[in-house]
Protein backbone atom coordinates (compact mmCIF):
# COMPACT_ATOMS: atom_id res chain seq x y z
CA UNK A 1 0.00 0.00 0.00
CA UNK A 2 1.37 3.14 -0.69
CA UNK A 3 0.29 7.01 -0.68
CA UNK A 4 1.57 9.55 -3.55
CA UNK A 5 1.41 13.44 -3.07
CA UNK A 6 1.84 15.28 -6.15
CA UNK A 7 1.89 19.12 -6.09
CA UNK A 8 1.59 21.02 -9.18
CA UNK A 9 1.09 24.93 -10.25
CA UNK A 10 1.99 27.14 -7.97
CA UNK A 11 4.08 30.54 -9.09
CA UNK A 12 6.52 28.46 -9.94
CA UNK A 13 5.20 26.04 -11.30
CA UNK A 14 7.19 23.50 -10.21
CA UNK A 15 5.83 19.75 -9.83
CA UNK A 16 6.71 18.02 -6.33
CA UNK A 17 6.02 14.51 -5.56
CA UNK A 18 6.22 12.73 -1.71
CA UNK A 19 5.43 8.91 -1.66
CA UNK A 20 5.21 6.94 1.32
CA UNK A 21 5.18 3.18 1.17
CA UNK A 22 2.47 2.47 3.88
CA UNK A 23 4.45 -1.05 5.44
CA UNK A 24 7.79 0.75 5.49
CA UNK A 25 6.61 2.93 8.17
CA UNK A 26 7.26 2.36 11.83
CA UNK A 27 3.51 2.46 12.51
CA UNK A 28 2.01 0.95 9.33
CA UNK A 29 -1.34 0.01 11.24
CA UNK A 30 -2.18 3.85 12.34
CA UNK A 31 -1.30 4.33 8.41
CA UNK A 32 -3.47 1.92 6.65
CA UNK A 33 -6.61 3.29 9.03
CA UNK A 34 -6.01 6.89 8.39
CA UNK A 35 -6.07 6.48 5.10
CA UNK A 36 -8.54 4.40 5.05
CA UNK A 37 -10.60 7.27 6.57
CA UNK A 38 -10.30 10.27 4.75
CA UNK A 39 -13.07 11.16 2.77
CA UNK A 40 -12.26 10.24 -0.95
CA UNK A 41 -15.49 10.12 -2.09
CA UNK A 42 -16.20 13.89 -0.76
CA UNK A 43 -13.69 15.29 -2.86
CA UNK A 44 -15.85 17.92 -5.22
CA UNK A 45 -14.12 20.28 -8.19
CA UNK A 46 -13.40 23.87 -7.24
CA UNK A 47 -12.68 26.84 -9.96
CA UNK A 48 -9.03 26.96 -10.52
CA UNK A 49 -7.59 30.31 -8.83
CA UNK A 50 -4.04 31.79 -10.40
CA UNK A 51 -0.72 30.17 -8.97
CA UNK A 52 -2.21 28.43 -6.25
CA UNK A 53 -0.88 24.78 -5.75
CA UNK A 54 -3.06 21.48 -6.98
CA UNK A 55 -2.63 18.92 -5.13
CA UNK A 56 -2.61 15.25 -6.97
CA UNK A 57 -3.05 12.28 -4.37
CA UNK A 58 -3.28 8.69 -5.00
CA UNK A 59 -3.55 5.67 -2.71
CA UNK A 60 -5.17 2.93 -5.22
CA UNK A 61 -7.65 2.44 -5.62
CA UNK A 62 -8.24 6.04 -4.89
CA UNK A 63 -7.24 9.54 -6.89
CA UNK A 64 -8.98 12.91 -6.23
CA UNK A 65 -7.32 16.18 -7.52
CA UNK A 66 -7.78 19.35 -4.56
CA UNK A 67 -6.99 22.89 -4.85
CA UNK A 68 -4.79 24.43 -2.20
CA UNK A 69 -7.67 26.65 -0.36
CA UNK A 70 -9.87 22.70 -0.37
CA UNK A 71 -6.72 21.11 1.43
CA UNK A 72 -7.99 21.57 4.86
CA UNK A 73 -9.00 19.05 7.91
CA UNK A 74 -7.88 15.53 7.26
CA UNK A 75 -6.12 16.39 3.91
CA UNK A 76 -3.78 18.62 5.33
CA UNK A 77 -3.04 16.48 7.86
CA UNK A 78 -1.94 13.63 5.02
CA UNK A 79 0.40 16.28 3.50
CA UNK A 80 1.98 17.26 6.35
CA UNK A 81 2.53 13.27 7.56
CA UNK A 82 3.69 12.65 3.90
CA UNK A 83 5.51 15.71 3.43
CA UNK A 84 7.23 14.64 6.96
CA UNK A 85 7.98 10.94 6.32
CA UNK A 86 9.79 12.44 3.07
CA UNK A 87 12.04 14.51 5.83
CA UNK A 88 10.74 18.21 4.37
CA UNK B 1 -27.45 61.02 -4.72
CA UNK B 2 -29.07 59.12 -7.41
CA UNK B 3 -29.81 55.35 -5.44
CA UNK B 4 -27.81 53.02 -8.20
CA UNK B 5 -29.43 50.80 -10.13
CA UNK B 6 -28.49 47.26 -10.18
CA UNK B 7 -28.60 44.73 -12.92
CA UNK B 8 -30.31 41.54 -12.30
CA UNK B 9 -27.87 39.41 -12.95
CA UNK B 10 -25.17 41.21 -10.24
CA UNK B 11 -24.26 39.85 -6.78
CA UNK B 12 -23.64 42.66 -4.80
CA UNK B 13 -21.75 40.68 -2.10
CA UNK B 14 -18.73 39.69 -4.09
CA UNK B 15 -15.32 40.83 -4.99
CA UNK B 16 -13.33 43.72 -4.49
CA UNK B 17 -15.08 46.35 -5.93
CA UNK B 18 -18.94 46.59 -4.87
CA UNK B 19 -20.90 46.64 -8.09
CA UNK B 20 -23.31 49.64 -6.65
CA UNK B 21 -19.78 51.47 -6.66
CA UNK B 22 -18.92 49.92 -10.31
CA UNK B 23 -22.32 51.04 -11.03
CA UNK B 24 -21.60 54.92 -10.00
CA UNK B 25 -18.18 55.34 -11.72
CA UNK B 26 -19.57 53.85 -14.71
CA UNK B 27 -21.97 56.23 -14.92
CA UNK B 28 -19.27 59.53 -14.04
CA UNK B 29 -19.77 62.27 -17.07
CA UNK B 30 -16.67 63.84 -15.98
CA UNK B 31 -14.10 63.63 -18.24
CA UNK B 32 -11.10 63.63 -15.50
CA UNK B 33 -13.03 59.96 -14.47
CA UNK B 34 -13.33 59.11 -18.14
CA UNK B 35 -10.52 55.98 -17.69
CA UNK B 36 -12.33 55.16 -14.37
CA UNK B 37 -15.67 55.16 -15.76
CA UNK B 38 -14.79 53.14 -18.83
CA UNK B 39 -12.90 50.77 -16.45
CA UNK B 40 -15.70 50.30 -14.33
CA UNK B 41 -18.31 49.53 -17.25
CA UNK B 42 -15.87 46.90 -18.58
CA UNK B 43 -15.57 45.57 -14.99
CA UNK B 44 -19.62 45.58 -14.61
CA UNK B 45 -20.28 43.24 -17.77
CA UNK B 46 -17.23 40.95 -16.50
CA UNK B 47 -17.78 40.69 -12.99
CA UNK B 48 -21.22 39.31 -13.41
CA UNK B 49 -19.57 36.21 -14.53
CA UNK B 50 -17.12 35.83 -11.41
CA UNK B 51 -19.66 36.74 -9.25
CA UNK B 52 -21.70 34.17 -11.06
CA UNK B 53 -18.95 31.71 -10.76
CA UNK B 54 -17.82 32.32 -7.34
CA UNK B 55 -21.32 32.57 -5.15
CA UNK B 56 -21.30 32.33 -1.48
CA UNK B 57 -20.18 35.45 1.13
CA UNK B 58 -17.22 37.34 0.59
CA UNK B 59 -14.41 37.03 3.56
CA UNK B 60 -14.25 41.48 3.49
CA UNK B 61 -17.99 42.77 3.65
CA UNK B 62 -18.13 45.82 2.30
CA UNK B 63 -18.59 48.95 5.20
CA UNK B 64 -19.45 51.64 2.87
CA UNK B 65 -16.59 53.42 4.40
CA UNK B 66 -14.14 54.18 1.46
CA UNK B 67 -16.91 55.32 -1.27
CA UNK B 68 -15.06 57.33 -3.63
CA UNK B 69 -12.41 58.72 -1.51
CA UNK B 70 -10.86 62.17 -2.42
CA UNK B 71 -7.56 61.07 -4.54
CA UNK B 72 -5.67 61.88 -7.40
CA UNK B 73 -5.87 59.64 -9.58
CA UNK B 74 -3.10 57.60 -10.34
CA UNK B 75 -1.87 58.13 -7.04
CA UNK B 76 -1.20 54.54 -5.39
CA UNK B 77 -2.41 53.35 -2.46
CA UNK B 78 -1.09 50.87 -0.60
CA UNK B 79 -1.35 48.56 2.88
CA UNK B 80 1.25 45.55 3.21
CA UNK B 81 0.25 43.39 6.14
CA UNK B 82 1.94 40.72 7.82
CA UNK B 83 0.65 37.22 8.18
CA UNK B 84 3.40 36.31 11.02
CA UNK B 85 3.97 32.80 9.86
CA UNK B 86 0.32 32.13 9.69
CA UNK B 87 -1.93 31.31 6.97
CA UNK B 88 -4.93 33.49 8.14
CA UNK B 89 -5.18 36.83 5.79
CA UNK B 90 -5.10 39.83 5.74
CA UNK B 91 -2.47 40.32 8.90
CA UNK B 92 -1.24 42.72 11.20
CA UNK B 93 -0.99 45.73 9.25
CA UNK B 94 2.82 47.36 9.41
CA UNK B 95 2.84 49.92 6.63
CA UNK B 96 0.51 51.90 4.74
CA UNK B 97 0.62 54.34 2.16
CA UNK B 98 3.79 57.15 2.26
CA UNK B 99 4.56 55.44 6.08
CA UNK B 100 8.53 55.19 5.59
CA UNK B 101 11.03 52.37 5.34
CA UNK B 102 11.16 50.10 7.58
CA UNK B 103 13.94 46.98 8.62
CA UNK B 104 11.84 44.07 6.54
CA UNK B 105 13.08 43.59 3.40
CA UNK B 106 9.87 41.50 2.47
CA UNK B 107 8.19 44.53 3.63
CA UNK B 108 9.97 47.33 1.59
CA UNK B 109 10.27 45.29 -1.29
CA UNK B 110 6.33 44.40 -1.65
CA UNK B 111 5.77 47.89 -0.72
CA UNK B 112 8.13 49.26 -3.54
CA UNK B 113 6.63 46.46 -5.96
CA UNK B 114 3.60 47.35 -6.01
CA UNK B 115 4.42 51.14 -6.52
CA UNK B 116 6.22 49.79 -9.33
CA UNK B 117 3.63 48.41 -11.23
CA UNK B 118 1.58 51.17 -10.54
CA UNK B 119 3.89 53.39 -12.02
CA UNK B 120 4.00 51.13 -15.15
CA UNK B 121 0.30 50.85 -16.12
CA UNK B 122 -0.44 53.99 -14.95
CA UNK B 123 2.31 55.94 -16.72
CA UNK B 124 2.42 54.39 -19.59
CA UNK B 125 -1.32 52.69 -20.00
CA UNK B 126 -3.18 55.38 -18.17
CA UNK B 127 -4.98 52.22 -15.97
CA UNK B 128 -5.21 53.75 -12.57
CA UNK B 129 -4.44 50.55 -10.21
CA UNK B 130 -6.06 47.12 -10.38
CA UNK B 131 -9.42 47.88 -11.33
CA UNK B 132 -8.95 51.01 -13.24
CA UNK B 133 -10.22 53.08 -10.87
CA UNK B 134 -7.71 53.73 -8.23
CA UNK B 135 -8.50 49.96 -6.21
CA UNK B 136 -6.30 50.08 -2.88
CA UNK B 137 -2.89 47.49 -3.26
CA UNK B 138 -3.08 45.26 -0.68
CA UNK B 139 -0.75 42.57 0.05
CA UNK B 140 0.55 40.27 2.80
CA UNK B 141 3.95 39.09 3.38
CA UNK B 142 5.29 36.45 5.65
CA UNK B 143 2.26 34.16 5.03
CA UNK B 144 2.44 31.11 6.02
CA UNK B 145 5.61 28.86 6.93
CA UNK B 146 8.30 28.30 4.91
CA UNK B 147 5.81 28.49 1.94
CA UNK B 148 7.18 28.28 -1.69
CA UNK B 149 4.75 30.28 -3.25
CA UNK B 150 2.84 34.07 -4.01
CA UNK B 151 -0.30 34.38 -5.25
CA UNK B 152 -3.23 37.08 -6.24
CA UNK B 153 -6.40 35.82 -4.18
CA UNK B 154 -8.60 38.10 -5.74
CA UNK B 155 -8.42 40.63 -3.53
CA UNK B 156 -5.04 41.28 -2.65
CA UNK B 157 -1.40 39.82 -3.33
CA UNK B 158 -0.05 37.08 -0.49
CA UNK B 159 3.80 36.42 -0.49
CA UNK B 160 5.67 33.21 1.06
CA UNK B 161 9.18 33.69 2.91
CA UNK B 162 10.08 30.26 0.56
CA UNK B 163 11.94 27.39 2.14
CA UNK B 164 15.31 28.82 1.95
CA UNK B 165 16.70 25.62 0.55
CA UNK B 166 15.08 25.89 -2.85
CA UNK B 167 13.37 29.64 -2.67
CA UNK B 168 13.95 32.58 -1.55
CA UNK B 169 11.42 35.26 -0.16
CA UNK B 170 8.92 35.82 -3.23
CA UNK B 171 9.12 39.54 -2.41
CA UNK B 172 12.79 39.88 -4.05
CA UNK B 173 11.82 39.82 -7.68
CA UNK B 174 9.97 42.77 -8.96
CA UNK B 175 8.73 40.80 -12.16
CA UNK B 176 6.71 38.27 -8.91
CA UNK B 177 4.84 40.83 -8.04
CA UNK B 178 4.00 42.53 -11.37
CA UNK B 179 3.16 38.93 -12.24
CA UNK B 180 0.87 38.78 -9.18
CA UNK B 181 -0.67 42.16 -9.44
CA UNK B 182 -1.27 41.48 -13.11
CA UNK B 183 -3.44 38.15 -12.02
CA UNK B 184 -5.57 41.01 -10.56
CA UNK B 185 -5.91 42.68 -13.57
CA UNK B 186 -6.63 40.21 -16.03
CA UNK B 187 -9.68 39.09 -13.18
CA UNK B 188 -11.14 42.71 -14.14
CA UNK B 189 -10.62 42.73 -17.17
CA UNK B 190 -10.60 39.58 -19.78
CA UNK B 191 -10.85 37.37 -17.04
CA UNK B 192 -9.54 34.21 -19.01
CA UNK B 193 -10.32 31.12 -17.29
CA UNK B 194 -7.34 29.50 -15.80
CA UNK B 195 -7.55 26.35 -17.64
CA UNK B 196 -6.06 24.86 -20.56
CA UNK B 197 -4.86 28.03 -23.67
CA UNK B 198 -6.65 30.21 -21.94
CA UNK B 199 -4.98 29.72 -18.67
CA UNK B 200 -1.77 29.69 -19.95
CA UNK B 201 -2.26 33.43 -21.68
CA UNK B 202 -3.57 34.09 -18.17
CA UNK B 203 0.00 32.96 -16.99
CA UNK B 204 1.78 34.72 -19.95
CA UNK B 205 -0.17 38.11 -19.44
CA UNK B 206 1.14 37.89 -15.93
CA UNK B 207 4.84 37.19 -16.78
CA UNK B 208 4.88 39.70 -19.11
CA UNK B 209 3.64 42.62 -16.90
CA UNK B 210 6.19 40.98 -14.52
CA UNK B 211 8.91 41.56 -16.57
CA UNK B 212 7.69 45.27 -17.57
CA UNK B 213 7.38 46.48 -14.56
CA UNK B 214 10.97 45.37 -13.63
CA UNK B 215 12.21 46.65 -17.11
CA UNK B 216 10.25 50.10 -16.86
CA UNK B 217 11.64 50.30 -13.02
CA UNK B 218 14.81 49.57 -14.40
CA UNK B 219 14.82 51.83 -17.41
CA UNK B 220 15.88 48.59 -19.32
CA UNK B 221 15.35 48.35 -23.27
CA UNK B 222 14.48 45.17 -24.91
CA UNK B 223 18.76 44.63 -25.85
CA UNK B 224 19.61 45.45 -22.06
CA UNK B 225 16.85 43.65 -20.27
CA UNK B 226 17.33 39.46 -19.19
CA UNK B 227 13.80 38.10 -19.85
CA UNK B 228 13.54 36.52 -16.96
CA UNK B 229 10.62 35.79 -14.75
CA UNK B 230 11.61 35.45 -10.37
CA UNK B 231 15.04 36.27 -11.31
CA UNK B 232 16.93 35.48 -7.89
CA UNK B 233 14.10 33.57 -6.28
CA UNK B 234 16.13 30.39 -6.45
CA UNK B 235 19.10 30.27 -3.24
CA UNK B 236 22.32 29.30 -4.48
CA UNK B 237 21.81 26.04 -3.88
CA UNK B 238 19.88 25.69 -7.25
CA UNK B 239 21.52 25.60 -10.70
CA UNK B 240 19.29 28.33 -12.12
CA UNK B 241 19.00 31.50 -12.42
CA UNK B 242 15.46 32.27 -12.25
CA UNK B 243 11.54 30.60 -12.75
CA UNK B 244 10.76 31.08 -16.50
CA UNK B 245 12.84 32.74 -19.86
CA UNK B 246 11.02 34.35 -21.76
CA UNK B 247 13.03 34.97 -24.45
CA UNK B 248 14.28 31.49 -24.52
CA UNK B 249 11.54 29.05 -22.36
CA UNK B 250 13.28 25.85 -21.46
CA UNK B 251 16.43 27.31 -20.10
CA UNK B 252 15.91 28.82 -17.28
CA UNK B 253 17.25 26.30 -14.31
CA UNK B 254 18.61 22.59 -15.09
CA UNK B 255 18.72 21.22 -11.55
CA UNK B 256 19.48 18.08 -9.77
CA UNK B 257 16.29 17.62 -7.60
CA UNK B 258 14.34 20.25 -9.58
CA UNK B 259 14.97 18.69 -12.71
CA UNK B 260 14.90 21.15 -16.13
CA UNK B 261 13.27 24.28 -17.12
CA UNK B 262 10.14 22.33 -18.84
CA UNK B 263 8.37 25.52 -20.49
CA UNK B 264 8.19 24.85 -24.48
CA UNK B 265 8.80 27.99 -26.65
CA UNK B 266 6.95 26.73 -29.37
CA UNK B 267 3.40 24.95 -30.56
CA UNK B 268 5.71 21.73 -31.79
CA UNK B 269 6.38 21.25 -28.01
CA UNK B 270 3.10 22.02 -26.40
CA UNK B 271 2.36 20.27 -23.59
CA UNK B 272 -0.75 18.36 -22.95
CA UNK B 273 -0.88 17.12 -19.18
CA UNK B 274 -3.94 17.48 -16.42
CA UNK B 275 -1.34 18.87 -14.02
CA UNK B 276 -1.32 22.82 -13.03
CA UNK B 277 -4.69 23.26 -14.75
CA UNK B 278 -3.60 21.85 -17.92
CA UNK B 279 -0.47 22.93 -17.86
CA UNK B 280 -0.68 26.82 -17.37
CA UNK B 281 2.64 27.55 -15.76
CA UNK B 282 4.46 25.27 -18.80
CA UNK B 283 2.32 26.27 -21.98
CA UNK B 284 2.63 29.88 -21.53
CA UNK B 285 5.96 29.63 -22.38
CA UNK B 286 4.91 30.16 -26.23
CA UNK B 287 2.86 33.24 -25.92
CA UNK B 288 5.47 34.66 -23.41
CA UNK B 289 8.33 33.68 -26.67
CA UNK B 290 5.86 35.68 -28.98
CA UNK B 291 5.68 38.63 -26.51
CA UNK B 292 9.62 38.60 -26.62
CA UNK B 293 9.91 38.51 -30.52
CA UNK B 294 7.64 41.09 -31.28
CA UNK B 295 9.67 43.36 -28.93
CA UNK B 296 12.99 42.01 -30.48
CA UNK B 297 11.94 43.09 -33.68
CA UNK B 298 10.31 46.57 -32.76
CA UNK B 299 13.18 47.56 -30.91
CA UNK B 300 13.36 50.18 -27.86
CA UNK B 301 11.41 50.05 -24.85
CA UNK B 302 9.32 46.43 -24.46
CA UNK B 303 6.85 48.08 -22.54
CA UNK B 304 6.03 50.92 -25.36
CA UNK B 305 4.70 49.79 -28.52
CA UNK B 306 4.56 45.98 -27.39
CA UNK B 307 3.37 46.43 -23.70
CA UNK B 308 0.90 48.90 -25.48
CA UNK B 309 -0.52 46.17 -28.06
CA UNK B 310 -0.86 43.61 -25.09
CA UNK B 311 -2.52 45.74 -22.92
CA UNK B 312 -5.04 47.72 -25.26
CA UNK B 313 -5.59 43.48 -26.22
CA UNK B 314 -6.45 42.42 -22.61
CA UNK B 315 -8.43 45.77 -21.61
CA UNK B 316 -10.61 45.64 -25.14
CA UNK B 317 -13.24 43.29 -26.14
CA UNK B 318 -11.40 41.19 -28.72
CA UNK B 319 -11.02 38.31 -26.18
CA UNK B 320 -13.41 35.79 -24.47
CA UNK B 321 -12.92 33.95 -21.27
CA UNK B 322 -11.86 30.79 -23.01
CA UNK B 323 -9.85 32.82 -25.99
CA UNK B 324 -7.03 30.25 -27.15
CA UNK B 325 -3.45 30.91 -28.28
CA UNK B 326 -4.98 31.26 -31.78
CA UNK B 327 -7.86 34.24 -30.59
CA UNK B 328 -4.93 35.78 -28.51
CA UNK B 329 -2.80 35.93 -31.94
CA UNK B 330 -5.72 37.21 -33.85
CA UNK B 331 -6.53 39.27 -31.45
CA UNK B 332 -3.06 41.29 -30.70
CA UNK B 333 -2.41 41.08 -34.64
CA UNK B 334 -5.79 43.29 -35.07
CA UNK B 335 -4.97 45.63 -31.95
CA UNK B 336 -1.46 45.94 -33.69
CA UNK B 337 -3.04 47.10 -37.00
CA UNK B 338 -5.57 49.48 -35.60
CA UNK B 339 -3.01 51.28 -32.99
CA UNK B 340 -0.30 51.70 -35.54
CA UNK B 341 -0.86 50.41 -39.09
CA UNK B 342 -1.68 47.66 -41.17
CA UNK B 343 1.56 46.46 -42.74
CA UNK B 344 3.29 48.79 -40.25
CA UNK B 345 6.27 47.40 -38.66
CA UNK B 346 4.43 46.42 -35.19
CA UNK B 347 1.56 44.51 -37.40
CA UNK B 348 4.43 43.05 -39.16
CA UNK B 349 6.26 42.29 -35.94
CA UNK B 350 3.09 40.51 -34.44
CA UNK B 351 2.73 38.19 -37.40
CA UNK B 352 5.90 36.82 -37.79
CA UNK B 353 6.20 36.27 -34.25
CA UNK B 354 3.11 34.09 -33.21
CA UNK B 355 4.20 32.37 -36.82
CA UNK B 356 7.02 31.32 -35.34
CA UNK B 357 5.97 29.81 -32.71
CA UNK B 358 3.94 27.82 -34.40
CA UNK B 359 0.32 30.01 -33.61
CA UNK B 360 -0.32 31.68 -36.94
CA UNK B 361 0.96 29.92 -40.02
CA UNK B 362 1.11 30.57 -43.67
CA UNK B 363 1.61 34.30 -42.80
CA UNK B 364 5.41 34.51 -42.70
Amino acid sequence: MKVIVSRSGGMAGIRLTWEVRVEEQPDPATWADFLNSLPWDDVTDSEATPDRFAYRIRCAPHEVVIAEPQVNGPWRDLVNRVRAANGM
Amino acid sequence: MDNPQISPGLHPNCTIVPPYLLVRLAKLDDPRFAQAAAAARASLLRDSQIRQLRGGTHPFAYSGARTLPARTPGQSDRTISDAGGQERLPGRRVRAEGQPAGSDPAVNEAYDGLGATQNLFWTQYGRDSIDGAGLPMDATVHYGKEYDNAFWDGERMVFGDGDGQVFNRFTISSSVIGHELTHGITQFTANLQYQDQSGALNESISDVFGALVEQHAQTQSTDEASWLIGEGLFTDQVEGVALRSMKAPGTAYNDDVLGKDPQPGSMADYVETEEDNGGVHLNSGIPNRAFYLVAEAVGGNAWETPGRIWYDTLTGTGLRRDSDFAAFAAATTETAARLYGSGGTAHDAVLRAWATVGVLTGSE
